[in-house]
């Protein structure tokens, strides 16, 4: 029960960066750390009936549920994708506006248009 | 005004966390017993229908492939999407400066030769580590790629290893001989061919009767061969993207 409430600490924290923060970068981590929640939640509840690596080299019966492992090394990727683009976007940004700070991106914007 | 505007962002966001962790807490912390049909049925029968120990491999690799499919896909978009945003934010910076000292220059690690020994960030302990870990990671991604049916490991996770390895060639160059493997177009040239060898791959069960992805050497001794053919060319797709997209984002890619 304490690593499940420290998931949604954790998970809560990268929302908190998403939302809160002014910085894109921080923002983006903040991505980052709710992705990186949810696949250990994931890893967390596959967890629960196994004690073994679903790897079969004797006759284990305990392993734990591979398919929410599978599933994740999915995510992870794609978790890597969407930050690898979004550091791109902030680049491509900074170099337009010369700021990481949304307001002063959205003040800049608002000059030059 | 003054101080409502002050806090009144903190009020917000306080607020949109604490739905959030009133709308989350009921997932996290259910407890419903996790199925185990599935669990048993591929502990039972997963390493017969398709030949790998390791039953992670089996599953992305064999009965939701589709997934990897999609995620190649998925990946391939992301590395067109940063190299375009990326190199046009080249060919905005260059013509400002060239100061070797200043950080903020994106090519700050693609610094040519005599540039080079006076950066700020570069320091030869990183070339004389990064330059002979490099081959020595690279191995290491290739095993965990090979064995990936056999032991934890796999093309995701051997291609990332080799993502590393390349960028360590690539930061570990100390004088001006580098690798070929930091060049972004043999990089992508990989790419490229390890997806279209990945789609000729899914669609040579078709010919053999066992439909898309099906696995074409299901009959044969050896049915095994079949993830161990996707993995490595899932590892080096992987590899090659995400060592692509690190090398342009340190400046690197001409």
């Amino acid at each position: 029960m304490v690593e499940r409430a420290l998931l949604l600490c954790l998970l809560l924290l990268g929302f908190w960066g998403v939302v809160a923060k002014k910085n894109i970068i921080k923002k983006i981590f903040g991505l980052n750390i709710l992705n990186a929640a949810a696949v250990m939640l994931f890893i967390l509840e596959g967890n629960r009936i196994g004690t073994e690596a679903p790897i079969l080299e004797s006759d284990l019966a305990l392993v734990v549920d591979p398919i929410p492992q599978a599933l994740m090394l999915t995510a992870i990727v794609i978790g890597v994708c969407v930050t690898a683009l979004a550091l791109a976007l902030a680049v491509h940004l900074y170099q337009i506006t010369g700021s990481f700070d949304i307001d002063t991106i959205r003040e800049r914007v608002k000059d030059a248009t | 005004m003054g101080k409502r505007k002050a806090w009144s962002p903190i009020l917000q966001a306080g607020l949109a966390i604490g739905a959030m962790g009133i709308v989350l807490l009921p997932v996290f912390l259910c407890q419903t017993p996790w199925p185990t049909a599935a669990r048993d049925y591929l502990v039972q029968h997963g390493q017969d229908e398709s030949g790998a120990i390791n039953l992670v491999s089996a599953i992305y690799l064999g009965y939701r492939a589709f997934d990897t499919l999609g995620e190649t896909i998925v990946l391939l978009v992301a590395v067109i999407g940063t190299m375009g945003l990326l190199s046009r934010v080249e060919s905005l910076v260059n013509p400002i400066g060239d100061d070797d000292n200043s950080i903020q220059t994106v090519s700050a690690f693609s610094l040519r030769g005599e540039k080079r020994s006076s950066h700020v960030l570069r320091t030869h302990l990183l070339e004389v580590v990064t330059g002979k870990i490099g081959p020595i990671v690279l191995l290491f991604g290739f095993y965990v790629m090979l064995y990936g049916h056999l032991s934890p490991g796999g093309g995701f996770q051997g291609g990332v290893i080799i993502a590393s390895g390349i960028v360590f060639l690539a930061l570990g160059n100390q004088q001006d001989n580098t690798s070929v493997l930091s060049k972004s177009s043999i990089l992508g040239g990989i790419e490229s061919v390890s997806f279209l060898l990945f789609i000729v791959v899914a669609i040579s069960g078709i010919f053999f009767g066992k439909g898309f992805f099906g696995n074409p050497l299901a009959d044969s001794a050896y049915p095994v061969g079949f993830i161990v053919l996707m993995n490595s060319i899932i590892g080096l797709k992987v590899g090659a993207s995400i060592g692509f997209m690190c090398i342009a984002m340190m400046g690197g890619h001409d």
